[in-house]
């Protein structure tokens, strides 16, 4: 509950059209069914729902929700649980109002934008003037600043566009006590070219490998860099996302790259990343193209052995890569490097061009990153796991220790069969680093599947932890609590950090620094000892880790 | 936080007797450097490992005392390792290991005291290249360099600022150790090396950067006791051209339309002393050479990598040749003195003994800063101004561009130099830099890594980071025993 003192300053903060407490309007924002593993998908209901359309107006929501003792958790394109309140105490600042492209600087490749900016409506801007901005796998209708700043950054063009981190050429933020700081050039008043200094970059603070996920103030600008885009202004579509046909580019050339297993597909990434091409490239399992586009097919054929074989085995090690040349001539020597690599890995290439609607549908559909949403479509939920991104190798046989464990999972009805092992694997930076996560797929309303997903979650999280890396999901407070001690006590870090900036602790916390007991509840007693073993064998000691 | 007086022998029980020394033939080198006011060195201690550097930093907090961090060995000329007043160096430079070479991954893991010499030698026995900045002093710890941002010859490779600066182990300032990056993950070293870690993701472990914060903090946040260094694939055919002009906007807009694809590799703009001093053969010929010279020359280089190395070159050379002509900028093999190959051999390497930048005049000053490279030629004005005003001839100044940031962000660094001997030269070079200083920042620089007086000028332009650093300075350094008054962490400052 809202005191009416509290609710009468939100209201003066922002305008009464601008704030509401009305419960209804308040379930809208406590509906969060992805990555909830509850079986009712709602999160803590905020006590209120303040829309700012300036900075000042976020410092001023925060500054009346700090007088009031109420915390507060920011909400830019919402999509997950991590944007909604953890505590039954927080005001949910919603920054769907602030949704300017500030300035694109064209020749210093960069744009300075808003929360509630999505990634298609930037990129669409910047292709006008040659550019293209990065956009998460998570899709288009996601904002680049959420992700930039708070929360992961993966996306299929990472080859060529990085990790949303390591974009940000700037900041606004406000922090958690209602104060306004930039970050960077920026916060000296001298444009937004770089983020880092002077002396100590305070973007450390700001995240790391993950963001805080609202946990530090509210982030109201970032300047990100933008890249090059040799294709034209508008790509000309008909139809939408699982029909769409696009006009391809000339500039552009589409292929799927096959080879006959992980060991050679490893060396031609390899490969590829010191040949310097690419400029989009995503290995997912085969079959989850027929899972996504045609779910009411796929759940037909799935029985059918020869597909299996087909899809998961023959076809199994495969990506897709997309190649674009400023001239003819650089792109036909792109090509010819791909396909000397491909062959030289006992591979195949199937080149887009000599199947027209295949190519036309992907192109878009991977520029722009659309099609991941479609997963939702066979189940209604998926999860994902998620290891420390670190080499390419690394990263193969994450996703191959993660589809053993699936098979177990799927055999046993505990989540949807999905008939591969359906990572999401993208390249970073020249295939320098890379990124894998395993993709499954459930239905929350099986109680079955429920209980699967948290024990398979378990199995991953003692997976990542005996192959040495960081699970990304330490963003929640149980996983965090088992990893801070076995990871540099990064958790008592931030902590003293989010303590010296945010003295009050004002920010919800709940997905930055909290930390909370597992469940073990669906989990096999031989795999809570596992894992308490592992604690037990890798906590650090004031000389580092045991080694 | 009271100082005390600094007894060096403290320190003998953190690192062995052997490994303290307060001989002045080694603490004269800690007294001053360049600009510098003087700093007051009572022992130079070297540990000899993470566990002693770890006990250097307790042993420090107990007593209060003031430690300066140092991996390279001399000459030094920032001042950033000359104590603010007293205080014991710690001397990393004995740590000159270089762990290992991963040529898969292209990943080096060295050791602080590792130098650009060492590490070029083996990274290119494994068929790889060192990301190199311009000319660094021979004896330039590879690791210190990039801990101070200092800027890479190869934009494309620059894809944030921490490149190419990857994994890292620190002792904080509270005498804590902490690993960034993949370093970071569960289990030690050789644990992560058998799961197949290579150590190349610089963020993290969790929501905060350590490494970011501590790079550009010039020692003040922690120690780094190695790290791992993105390295790059060698070329199989490498080539570089220049393109000489008299107007630095035609090469400006001839750096804009190539980098933005990613075009060439290494890729640097000299004024004309720049470039003659780092060609010269002997300091008399720098004149003649400087007058010979455009007033200024982008040098950049393009390669073919293991596919197809000619294609590879003819498409890079042809798609530079037509933005060259529509910008009207001619690229040729060479200029006066220095054909492409003396080129590509005095950007593969460090700077001869002692530096480059000493050879004109026996000493030197820089001013650094960054911007946009649509903003360098405004900034090259300022500063001309400023040395027609102090009776410097701009003609002699040294003028440096360097596209960072894939293009986006330009590194500009002027070098004023001076006779060290010479009290009056001396003292002009140092009011001309101080002005300067104070004009670009006027006109938009930004001094992202500044050094000694300069703080005062970045630091006042943004109290709301001040006030920020001055809490994770708390955080991690509490009692304030790392480089103290240094950047923000001073007095004086704001
Ligand atoms: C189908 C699907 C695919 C996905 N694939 C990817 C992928 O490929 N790569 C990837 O990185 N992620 C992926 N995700 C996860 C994705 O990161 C998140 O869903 C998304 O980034 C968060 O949604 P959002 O951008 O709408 O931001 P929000 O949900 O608004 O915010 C995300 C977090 O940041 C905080 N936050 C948001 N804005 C601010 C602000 N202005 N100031 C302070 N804190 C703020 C929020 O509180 C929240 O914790 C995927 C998700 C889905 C559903």
């Amino acid at each position: 509950m809202i005191s009416d003192e509290a609710y009468k300053e939100l209201e003066e903060a922002v305008g009464v059209d601008n704030v509401s407490r009305h419960p209804a309007v308040l379930d809208s924002y406590a509906f969060q069914p992805f990555e909830n593993h509850e079986s009712m998908p709602w999160c803590p209901r905020p006590v209120a729902v303040a829309l700012p359309s300036t900075t000042q107006e976020v410092s001023e929501v925060i500054k009346a929700c700090n007088r009031h003792n109420l915390k507060h958790k920011a909400f830019s394109t919402g999509w997950g649980l991590w944007c909604g309140p953890t505590t039954d105490d927080v005001v949910q600042i919603d920054l769907r109002r602030m949704n300017r492209i500030v300035e694109i600087d064209e020749k210093n490749m960069f744009a300075v934008i808003e929360p509630y900016v999505c990634g298609a409506q930037l990129q669409a801007e910047a292709m006008k003037v040659g550019l293209n901005t990065h956009i998460i796998g998570a899709g288009p209708n996601c904002s680049p600043l959420a992700s930039a700043t708070s929360m992961h950054g993966v996306g299929h063009d990472s080859i060529y566009m990085s990790y949303s981190a390591r974009n940000v050429l700037g900041l606004e933020w406000v922090m958690p006590t209602g104060e306004v700081t930039r970050l960077g050039a920026p916060g000296s008043g001298k444009g937004w070219f770089c983020g880092d200094g002077p002396g100590p970059s305070l973007r450390g603070t700001m995240r790391g490998y993950t963001g805080a996920l609202g946990g530090m103030g509210v982030f109201t600008r970032v300047a990100l860099k933008l890249y090059n885009w040799p294709g034209p202004p508008e790509i000309e579509s008909t139809g939408t996302v699982v029909d769409v046909m696009s006009e391809v580019p000339d500039c552009l050339r589409i292929f799927g790259c096959f080879f006959p297993d992980k060991d050679r597909l490893a060396d031609a990434y390899y490969d590829i990343g010191e040949a310097e091409i690419g400029y989009n490239c995503l290995k997912v399992a085969t079959p989850a193209f027929m899972m996504i586009l045609a779910p009411h097919l796929f759940k037909k054929l799935k029985g059918t052995e020869n597909l299996r074989r087909l899809l998961g085995g023959t076809l199994g090690q495969m990506f897709l890569i997309i190649l674009a040349g400023i001239s003819r001539e650089d792109l036909d020597h792109q090509v010819d490097v791909l396909k000397a690599i491909v062959d030289e890995h006992l591979g195949f290439v199937l080149d887009a061009k000599n199947i027209p609607t295949l190519g036309s549908n992907l192109a878009m559909n991977f520029i722009r990153a659309t099609m991941p949403a479609l997963v939702f479509r066979i189940g209604g939920s998926f999860s994902t796991a998620l290891g420390r991104n670190d080499s390419l190798d690394t990263q193969l046989a994450w996703g191959e220790a993660i589809a053993e464990i699936k098979r177990g999972y799927a055999k046993k009805e505990m989540i949807i069969d999905d008939m591969g092992d359906n990572p999401y694997f993208v390249p970073y930076e020249n295939n320098t680093w890379a990124h894998c996560e395993v993709v499954y797929p459930y239905d929350h309303r099986s109680e079955k599947h429920l209980a699967g997903s948290s024990a398979i979650n378990m199995d991953f999280i003692i997976n990542a932890i005996e192959s040495c890396m960081e699970p990304m999901f330490g963003v929640v407070p149980s996983a965090r609590k088992v990893l801070s001690p076995l990871t540099s006590n990064f958790n008592r870090w931030q902590r003293k950090l989010s303590e010296a900036l945010d003295p009050d602790q004002t920010s919800d916390k709940g997905f930055y620094t909290d930390e909370a007991e597992f469940d073990f509840t669906n989990v096999p007693p031989e795999r809570v000892e596992r894992l308490q073993k592992l604690v037990e064998d890798l906590t650090w000691t004031e000389l580092g880790p045991p080694e | 936080m009271q100082t005390k007086s600094t007894d060096p022998k403290v320190f003998r029980r953190a690192v062995g007797p052997e490994n303290v020394s307060t001989e002045e033939s080694e603490l004269e080198h800690f007294r001053t450097a360049g600009l510098s006011s003087r700093g007051e060195p009572a022992a130079v201690v070297r540990p000899q490992g993470t566990a002693q550097l770890r006990e250097v930093i307790l042993l420090a907090r107990e007593t209060a005392t003031n430690l300066v961090f140092t991996s390279s060995a001399p000459p030094r000329f920032r001042g950033d390792t000359v104590p603010a007043g007293e205080g014991i160096i710690v001397d990393l430079s004995g740590m000159d290991r270089i762990l290992r070479i991963d040529r898969r991954n292209k990943v080096a893991y060295i050791e602080p005291g590792v130098t650009f010499n060492n590490l070029i030698e083996r990274a290119d026995e494994a068929g790889l290249k060192v990301l190199m900045p311009l000319l660094p002093r021979k004896s330039k710890s590879v690791l210190a360099c990039f801990l101070e941002r200092e800027p890479i010859i190869i934009p494309k490779y620059h894809w944030d600022m921490t490149d190419p600066l990857l994994c890292t182990e620190m002792v904080f300032g509270s005498g804590d150790l902490f690993r960034t990056g993949t370093a970071g993950s569960p289990g030690g070293i050789d644990r992560q090396l058998k799961a197949g870690l290579a150590h190349k993701n610089p963020l993290g472990p969790g929501a905060t950067d350590f490494l970011r914060i501590v790079q550009g903090s010039q020692g003040t946040l922690a120690g780094v006791t190695w790290a791992t260094i993105k390295l790059e694939a060698k070329p199989t055919v490498h080539k570089i051209y220049f393109a000489c002009d008299d107007r630095l906007e035609r090469l400006v807009a001839f750096t804009y339309r190539a980098l933005r694809p990613r075009l060439g590799d290494e890729w640097l703009i000299l004024g004309a002393r720049s470039l003659a001093t780092i060609i010269a053969e002997s300091p008399g010929s720098i004149d003649e050479l400087a007058r010979r010279q455009a007033p200024w020359t982008l040098v950049y280089g393009v390669s073919g990598y293991r596919y197809y190395p000619e294609e590879r070159l003819a498409v890079q050379e042809n798609e530079l040749a037509r933005i060259a002509q529509a910008v009207g900028v001619r690229p040729v093999p060479e200029v006066p003195s220095c054909p492409a190959k003396k080129m590509e051999e005095i950007l593969a390497g460090p700077s001869p003994y002692p530096y480059y930048k000493t050879v004109p005049r026996g000493a030197f000053a820089d001013v650094a800063f960054l911007t946009t490279l649509d903003k360098a030629g405004a900034m090259v004005e300022v500063m001309s101004t400023a040395c027609d005003a102090h009776g410097y001839p701009p003609s002699e100044l040294g003028i440096y561009i360097q596209p960072i940031q894939q293009g986006r962000t330009a590194h500009v660094e002027f070098t004023v130099y001076y006779d060290p001997a010479d009290e009056a030269d001396r003292a002009r070079a140092c009011e001309l830099v101080e002005a300067a200083s104070w004009e670009l920042d006027e006109a938009g620089a930004f001094f992202s890594r500044p050094y000694g007086s300069l703080s005062r000028i970045a630091f006042r332009n943004c109290p709301d980071s001040v006030e920020a650093l001055r809490k994770v300075k708390q955080v991690m350094d509490p009692d304030n025993v790392l480089n103290r008054g240094k950047l923000c962490f001073g007095e004086e400052v704001v």
